[in-house]
């Protein structure tokens, strides 16, 4: 069935195609949200790790091969919000060495753009959904910017406890930077510090989509459409522009949405598998595939957890999934050069604990079982805290996104990811849980361990990398790709490398940039 | 969601429960309130259920009340994109059912193969902490199932999740559990 033809189409209804239909609708073009999962609203958000689960992905899976295979329905979307309905609203951002790698190290990509590039639409983000932090106190590491909206949030001595370790180490924590407010903003409320925004927030206090952009399309006329499944992007004959989608809807009938505009904002490894599965013509390899890059350069962060017991009440059981501090001390991507790694560190300090949570207190001690589990819990449940460093992968052309054989339910091939860790990022990894440690002794607690398991994957990005023409990447800086005007591409796949940081705060900025350089362009870049 | 689905979602979240059958009827239980009124299992085997009970007390005291058995097996009824279980954010591809049969069964097998044909509900307390110490290194011979450890990583969290996950199991710990909004009763 084909529906009205509209301005734009947007398949995704996450973070990045949020921002797309905010800044369109708002110009006056009709824009169409299809999203493959359920239409989530603010009171679907239990407070429950069991329940919690229900928003994460649910629909055909992804195989997954590799050295370190790529978890990624703990952290991945399903349904309207995608997996920023569930994210922890870390807002730190990318820092001025993470855009020329290549150039500077020898190793990696360089990005087509600067910090410079992306630091108004950092700012213009902080503005628009709320950010708490100091943005002063950041300036140690990075040019200065716009103060953020709101101060800090409110710490607890779970995060405080870690001042003393960093200083001990010679290393500085700043409060972090958080998409949550410390106080009432645009009509929504302040934080409670309940420490359940993992499972999504509610009352509106965290920024996800359902109360800032998507909210903000939908008043300016966008429709979301969910339970729609897209499989194809349609083109012309010549293969010269995109013509709409073809997705399967709620009652699992074949439709057609025509558009001038398709945007793909459903997920780093979604829009490559959307984009291959559309084979045909002009584009036998795939869309906007002449690099043979689609797919290519998946990324991944990785994480090394240390815990510290105390005998006093931390009060892990307050605050926020995000952190309560933040540092960039050791992201000079030589930091541990000694030791035989490359690549940036970011650390984060003191989130609230849950208790079942798949990070949460009882993963403290996977070895632990039985009355020796039940005694740790019960020491646990107040004396717990933690810190994170997450550790950056240099992109590889081994780690990628493929069509497999298997089939889904409409007939469209599994997507599968293959995905492995290097030397450099093991040592890394290694190195991560040295200085951990090292901190988390000087902070005085009666007990400190490094959570040290299988090597983790966390935030996955690339697989459509922007860069400057098809010799080397797929899109431009904008996420428009470069074979096909009226394509566009949103989200964490267009990142060439990922830094260390987590990496919502860059993808709401580089899709607000993107979107308004769509909107500038529109008459030109429409088919 | 829509409306008639958020209704019920809500409906059974609210109040903490999840829907079983007794007799010819769906009600709404907690896993606990079911396993304490014996509710017929749905998707396991007798023997199966004996073995998740056990395994589950071993490795968190507790869980067997909790109702761990009957908390999997409605979990494995239902359309898996409607499941709370810890498999679905673990990349396990549906149906569940089918790793949970193929554990249980790797347990069983490897137990009897060690402990002279006894399946692991039939060990005393001693070889249950042995036998679960030696499978979450993936030390045990003639295991043939999934990987013994994230076996144990799975069923352990399932667990923890009947027993510290809920309202009853924050107050257990002595911890507020502060929700926004509530799962009232135990759940």
């Amino acid at each position: 069935m084909a529906n009205e033809k509209v301005d734009v189409v947007i398949v995704g209804a996450g973070a990045s195609g949020s921002v797309y239909a905010s800044v369109l609708a708002k110009q006056g073009k009709k824009v169409v949200l299809l999203e493959a999962g359920p239409d989530w609203q603010l009171t679907d958000l239990i407070s429950s790790d069991f329940w919690g689960r229900r928003v994460k992905p649910a629909g055909p899976p992804f195989l997954l091969e590799g050295k370190n295979p790529y978890g990624y329905v703990y952290q991945a979307g399903w349904g309207v919000g995608g997996a920023s309905l569930h994210y922890f609203a870390n807002f730190p951002r990318l820092m001025p060495n993470d855009f020329k790698v290549k150039s500077t190290y020898g190793k990696g990509l360089d990005w087509p753009i600067d910090y410079a590039d992306i630091a108004p639409y950092w700012d213009k983000v902080a503005d628009d959904v709320g950010v708490s932090g100091d943005a002063k106190a950041e300036e140690v590491w990075r040019p200065a910017g716009k103060p953020y909206p709101m101060p800090p949030m409110k710490t607890f001595p779970g995060g405080d406890a870690w001042k003393k370790g960093f200083a001990a180490n010679g290393m500085r924590l700043t409060p972090a930077a958080v998409g949550i407010n410390s106080t009432e903003y645009k009509g929504r409320p302040a934080c409670i510090y309940d420490g359940w925004c993992h499972v999504g927030c509610p009352i509106g206090a965290l920024a996800n989509p359902l109360v800032t952009y998507l909210a903000d399309a939908k008043k300016a006329g966008a429709e979301v459409r969910a339970h729609s499944t897209v499989t194809r992007v349609l083109m012309s004959a010549d293969g010269s522009k995109a013509t709409g989608v073809e997705y399967y809807d709620a009652k699992k009938e074949k439709q057609v949405q025509e558009a001038s505009v398709v945007v793909l904002a459903a997920w780093a490894a979604q829009n490559p598998r959307l984009m291959l599965n559309s084979a045909g013509g002009k584009h036998a390899n795939g869309l906007a595939n002449s690099s043979g890059l689609l797919g290519k350069y998946m990324l991944a962060h990785f994480a090394s957890g240390t815990s510290a017991m105390f005998d006093e009440d931390m009060q892990p059981y307050m605050g926020t999934i995000a952190a309560q501090y933040f540092s960039y001390d050791r992201y000079d991507k030589n930091s541990y050069k000694d030791k035989g790694a490359f690549g940036s560190t970011f650390m984060v300090a003191g989130s609230a604990q849950r208790y079942s949570a798949l990070g949460g207190v009882a993963n403290a001690r996977l070895d632990l079982f039985g009355a020796d589990l039940a005694a740790f819990m019960k020491r646990a449940a107040k004396g717990y805290t933690r810190l994170t460093a997450f550790g950056e992968e240099m992109p590889s052309l081994d780690n990628r996104v493929e069509l497999a054989s298997d089939k889904d339910e409409f007939g469209m091939p599994l997507g599968k990811i293959t995905h492995g860790f290097n030397d450099e990022a093991v040592a890394l990894f290694n190195a991560n849980f040295e200085q951990g440690l090292a901190i988390a002794k000087a902070t005085g607690a009666k007990e400190a361990w490094s959570n040290k398991g299988p090597m983790p994957t966390i935030h996955l990005m690339g697989g459509t990398i922007m860069g400057h023409g098809t010799g080397d990447s797929v899109t431009n800086s904008f996420g428009q790709t470069h074979e096909i005007a009226n394509l566009w591409i949103a989200g964490p796949g267009i990142f060439p490398t990922s830094g260390a940081p987590n990496p919502t705060y860059t993808i709401f900025a580089l899709s607000l940039r993107g979107a308004e350089n769509l909107a500038t362009n529109f008459g030109a870049v429409a088919g | 969601m829509d409306d008639i689905q958020r209704r019920a979602f809500m409906k059974g979240a609210a109040i903490g429960t999840l829907a079983f059958t007794v007799g010819a009827a769906d009600v709404m239980l907690t896993p606990r309130q079911a396993h304490a009124q014996s509710v017929p299992l749905r998707t396991l085997t007798a023997d199966q259920a004996a073995t998740l009970g056990a395994m589950g007390e071993t490795l968190v005291p507790g869980a067997k009340t909790a109702g761990i058995t009957n908390f999997v097996d409605q979990q494995l009824s239902i359309p898996p994109e409607e499941a709370l279980l810890e498999a679905r954010i673990m990349n396990v591809r549906p149906p569940y059912a089918n790793f949970y049969r193929a554990a249980l069964g790797a347990i069983d097998g490897a137990s009897a193969a060690k402990y002279d044909g006894r399946g692991f509900a039939k060990l005393n307390a001693s070889e249950q902490h042995d036998f679960v110490d030696l499978m979450r290194q993936n030390k045990l011979e003639n295991w043939k199932g999934p990987g013994a450890g994230f076996v144990y990583f799975l069923l352990r969290t399932d667990a923890v999740d009947v027993v510290y996950g809920t309202m009853d199991g924050y107050a257990q710990l002595g911890v507020p559990y502060q929700a926004h909004i509530a799962p009232t009763k135990s759940w």
